[in-house]
């Protein structure tokens, strides 16, 4: 059991999009547990929520076509669902950062970096001026961007995609948050990159103690960076378990699925086809009935085709939402 | 995909993006867009009063009633627009006036497109000196004020309709050459562009079969709102004098003289102007609604 | 930058070259231009064969061409036609700041009014403001100038009429009223006005739809960008993410569209002008082209041309300066 104080509390969240083609139920049910300092890892294919999630946490869902109709995500013990837009704002930033995916757009072409990063020191913390400069050059300096001074004053196009990472990165941790909300901040980089952005995230987060909520389709990524992981699928979690747990001894079907389908390397050569989940994410407008994976699950009974199951905790800290969970 | 599609329906759901082609999902969203509705109907009003009018009201629109008495007449059953500064039937003078009107327009629009549309498609398609010396021209020809230039030319050609096609088309094609020519530049860079290289397909098969479909939408647009402005420029060189002459009729050149008549006869102003003024909004709607239903994320 | 510039200033000389070659050629297309001189009977034979001699009638048109070139280059400009006694440069130097006055007042109400409301309809999209804005536009964008100014003119002179129950609410035409010319600057200010109310609505209605739409579409494009999302998660408050992070960056196409626009802009004065009775450039050059004063008329279409042209560059300029993309290597 985890000892440290619960940061995020998200129970039942929902958010639908209204559009013209029909309601999306984009984040049907989820919930998710941050403890101070922890690493959370947040895994599953396109479509499947786990950006609406991020972006429902700091209430930046674009409305009209998007909603959060229901659930509730408690932060420091208060509901964020029930606080004003004056008070989000407060806190987006300052307690609560994100970083997106794609650095090359992220950043705004017409000012400066300096000028970028020193706006979010002056927003939620009471110096300007000089004294925002310097604490922008010391956070430039901490994301191992070098030369700072001279950075300050270069735009964000003139600067690699890595480095305009670790930008957004010294942007959002310029006021010291609880949490760091990282949506695929790596999938738009080359691996060389990444690898040197996730080393750079890893030892900010030991230095500075923040916790984590890691968003990635990427098992690998998680792998090295995450203390837990929950895996999401059409809108819902299906499994949540620490690190070592899920890797190890996979409950839901769709998990096994996914690990099984990661190439590895073996001794022995095989001719056989790389393992794949058969079928497709299914279209967010017409959902399977029952269970949502049921379609392409080996597994699937009657039952799953009727009826959804619940989440369940099988041992301590594993929660599966499984009729037919895998033996362990 | 087919039969998810059916199986929503039997469930009675609602068809989604998927389950449309193309053309039916442009055509969806078109006919959902309230002002392009509006457009439409407008132009149908437009086309029916200017071809089926005749057939209903049977009157010449040249034959002049002689004499002060015939002059500026106020609507009446005989003439229920009245008649103008000639003594002609203002009413037939619209239906008549339209058609050309809007003939006009509409080959100007589409003869200016096509042309624009084969400057930009090679400009964009060859690059280096071509595209520069094309641009450059297309550039010179830009920075000219349109309308002193289109009375000169009209001055010079002669008056009459033809020469007023030549006169809109050589200053409208420009708009579309820089279209294309942006749009060739992006869809150049496209996978399906170097693939079709690497089978060896030869520079006109790559413009015609491959990119030139692909503004085709871009153009349809284009052409629409074309024929406002065309049909305003019509006007505009009409009322002027160098449009199309006597005896037919345009609605520009119902305006022309317009000025004498605020004292005399408003009515003739408001006419052919208001017709004028609605046609263009119908095209324009129309046209907007068209470039929204084609993709809605599209910045012409 | 500087380099930039001049390179900038020389890559106009390709395009009025361009300009000044298609001005000539089209005007040699006329027939026979001194027609209509010939039938005036007060004009003697010889003083036509003088003109003809003056401008290069005698020679082929490659060398009428360069005659022609060297004396528009010098300033000679010719004597005007139209107006028999003056040249056709002081004509041209009355008239041209008449059109800039009128270009200019123009122009700026129609960005101070349009700018505004196009950022308001793209911050509300879909909003009964929009909507509103969005018809109103259309409503400028497919009307002839002409129509409209005539439709002014019978609402505001003839219908509406002043205190007085004879006088029109607002002039019919022209610029000042007579007897005015040495009054003081106050007084003249006031009387000015009064004349431009009507050309100045006509020509900024037209032209406030096409630039509140394009600015709406720039703040809608920029809107949706990434970079809004990041100032938003920063916790930027709204109205700072609209005026500062947005707008920079939706301006700068706006300068690329008014740069396009001038064109556009003084062949709808020219009309406006005609209408209105306003000695500026465009009723100048249209009055020539009419009484086939061609000379005349060519000069003024150039000198026009070479205003947009150098607009045009001043545009560039601004662009370049405004969006630090841009390389000016």
């Amino acid at each position: 059991m985890d000892n440290r104080e619960v940061l995020v509390d998200i129970k039942n969240l929902r958010t639908f999009f209204y559009t013209e083609d029909g309601v999306v139920p984009a984040v049907d049910g989820i919930d998710l547990t941050i403890h101070r300092g922890e690493v959370v890892g947040l895994v599953g294919e396109s479509g499947c929520g786990k950006s609406v999630t991020a972006l429902s946490i700091l209430r930046l869902i674009p409305n009209p076509p998007g909603k959060i109709i229901g659930g509730e995500i408690f932060f420091h013990g208060q509901d964020l669902l029930k606080k004003s837009e004056e008070e989000m704002r407060m806190i987006r930033g300052d307690k609560i950062s994100m970083i997106f995916q794609e650095p090359m757009t992220s950043l705004n072409p017409v000012y400066t970096i300096g000028d970028q990063i020193s706006e979010a020191i002056t927003l939620h913390q009471r110096i300007d001026g000089a004294e925002a400069k310097k604490r922008t050059i010391e956070m430039i300096h901490l994301v191992g961007i070098p030369e700072p001074e001279r950075r300050f004053s270069q735009y964000p196009h003139e600067m690699s995609g890595g480095m305009r990472q670790r930008v957004m990165i010294a942007m959002a941790l310029s006021s010291n948050p609880d949490l760091l909300i990282s949506d695929e901040a790596t999938t738009a980089l080359d691996v060389t990159i990444q690898a040197q952005i996730l080393d750079l995230m890893r030892g900010l987060q030991k230095k500075l103690g923040m916790a984590i909520l890691i968003i990635t389709h990427n098992l690998a990524v998680v792998a090295e960076m995450a203390e837990t992981i929950s895996i999401a699928y059409a809108g819902k979690i299906v499994e949540s378990a620490s690190a070592k747990e899920t890797f190890k001894s996979p409950r839901h079907p769709y998990t096994y699925g996914l690990l099984q389908s990661i190439p590895k390397f073996t001794e022995k050569k095989t001719n056989e086809p790389l393992p794949a989940i058969e079928g497709m994410v299914p279209s967010p407008y017409h959902m399977p009935k029952g269970c949502r994976f049921n379609p392409r699950c080996p597994f699937a009974t009657e039952k799953c085709r009727e009826e959804e199951p619940e989440i369940l905790e099988l041992t301590p800290g594993h929660l599966v939402r499984c009729f037919y969970p895998i033996e362990s | 995909m087919a039969e998810k599609a059916m199986e929503a329906k039997k469930k009675g759901q609602k068809k989604s993006s998927e389950d449309y082609t193309y053309v039916g999902m442009v055509f969806h969203r078109l006919t959902r867009h309230k002002l392009a509705m509006v457009g439409a109907f407008m132009l149908i009003f437009i086309l029916l009063f200017v071809f089926v009018g005749p057939l209903v009201w049977r009157a010449n629109p040249n034959e002049q009633i002689e004499g002060l008495e015939g002059m500026f007449n106020v609507p009446s059953r005989a003439h229920p627009m009245g008649t103008d500064d000639y003594g002609r039937d203002v009413l037939a003078r619209m239906f008549f006036g339209g058609r050309i009107s809007l003939f006009i327009g509409f080959i100007s629009a589409i003869t200016s497109t096509l042309i624009g549309a084969l400057v930009g498609l090679v400009a964009g398609y060859y690059g280096g000196w071509a595209d520069d010396l094309l641009m450059r021209f297309t550039d010179a020809m830009l920075s000219i004020p349109t309308f002193p230039l289109l009375i000169a030319l009209a001055s010079v050609l002669g008056k009459g309709v033809w020469q007023i096609i030549l006169v809109i088309v050589i200053f409208g094609w420009m708009v579309d050459a820089r279209l294309v020519r942006g749009l060739v530049l992006s869809l150049k860079e496209q996978e399906y562009v170097e693939a079709a290289h690497a089978i060896g397909a030869s520079a006109n098969r790559i413009m015609w079969r491959h990119l030139f479909p692909n503004t085709l939408a871009v153009l349809i647009v284009s052409t629409t709102i074309g024929i406002g402005g065309a049909i305003i420029y019509e006007a505009s060189i009409s009322f002027l004098g160098f449009g199309v002459q006597a005896p037919f009729a345009s609605w520009g050149n119902m305006l022309q003289n317009a000025q004498q008549f605020i004292w005399n006869s408003p009515r003739l102003i408001i006419y052919p102007g208001l017709a004028i003024f609605m046609t263009v909004l119908g095209f324009n709607f129309f046209g907007d609604g068209l470039r929204d239903a084609i993709d809605p994320k599209l910045k012409l | 930058m500087r380099d930039y510039i001049i390179r900038r200033v020389l890559g106009m000389i390709p395009l009025i070259l361009i300009v000044m070659i298609v001005s000539f050629g089209i005007f040699s297309l006329v027939p026979s231009p001194f027609a209509a001189l010939m039938e005036n009977p007060r004009i003697k034979k010889a003083d036509i064969q003088r003109l003809q001699h003056a401008w290069g009638f005698d020679l082929p048109w490659y060398l009428r061409f360069f005659k022609w070139f060297s004396g528009v280059i010098r300033g000679d400009w010719g004597p005007s036609l139209l107006y028999p006694g003056s040249m056709a440069r002081d004509v041209i130097a009355r008239a041209l700041p008449v059109t800039v006055r009128l270009m200019g007042i123009e122009f700026l109400v129609s960005l101070v009014i349009a700018l505004p409301i196009g950022i308001i309809s793209a911050v509300k999209q879909y909003s009964v403001t929009d909507y509103v804005v969005t018809v109103i536009s259309f409503l400028g964008m497919s009307m002839p100038s002409f129509w409209l100014g005539l439709m002014m003119m019978m609402l505001f002179s003839v219908v509406l009429k002043r205190p007085d129950g004879i006088t029109p609410l607002l002039p019919a035409g022209g610029i000042i009223t007579p007897g005015l010319e040495d009054a003081s600057f106050w007084v003249k200010f006031g009387d000015r006005a009064q004349y431009l109310v009507l050309p100045v609505f006509v020509l900024s209605f037209i032209s406030i739809g096409g630039y509140a739409r394009y600015m709406r579409s720039s703040m809608l494009e920029v809107i949706r960008q990434d970079y809004i999302r990041t100032a938003r998660a920063k916790g930027v408050p709204e109205r700072s993410v609209v005026n500062k992070h947005a707008l920079r960056n939706a301006m700068i196409p706006i300068v690329t569209l008014v740069a396009l626009s001038m064109p556009g802009i003084v062949g709808g004065a020219a009309i406006t002008e005609t209408i209105f009775n306003i000695p500026g450039m465009g009723r100048l050059i249209i009055a020539a082209e009419i009484k086939a004063d061609y000379p005349t008329a060519m000069i003024g279409l150039l000198l026009i041309s070479v205003l947009v042209i150098v607009f045009n560059l001043v545009a560039d300029i601004v662009y370049a300066w405004v969006d630090p993309r841009i390389k000016y290597s």
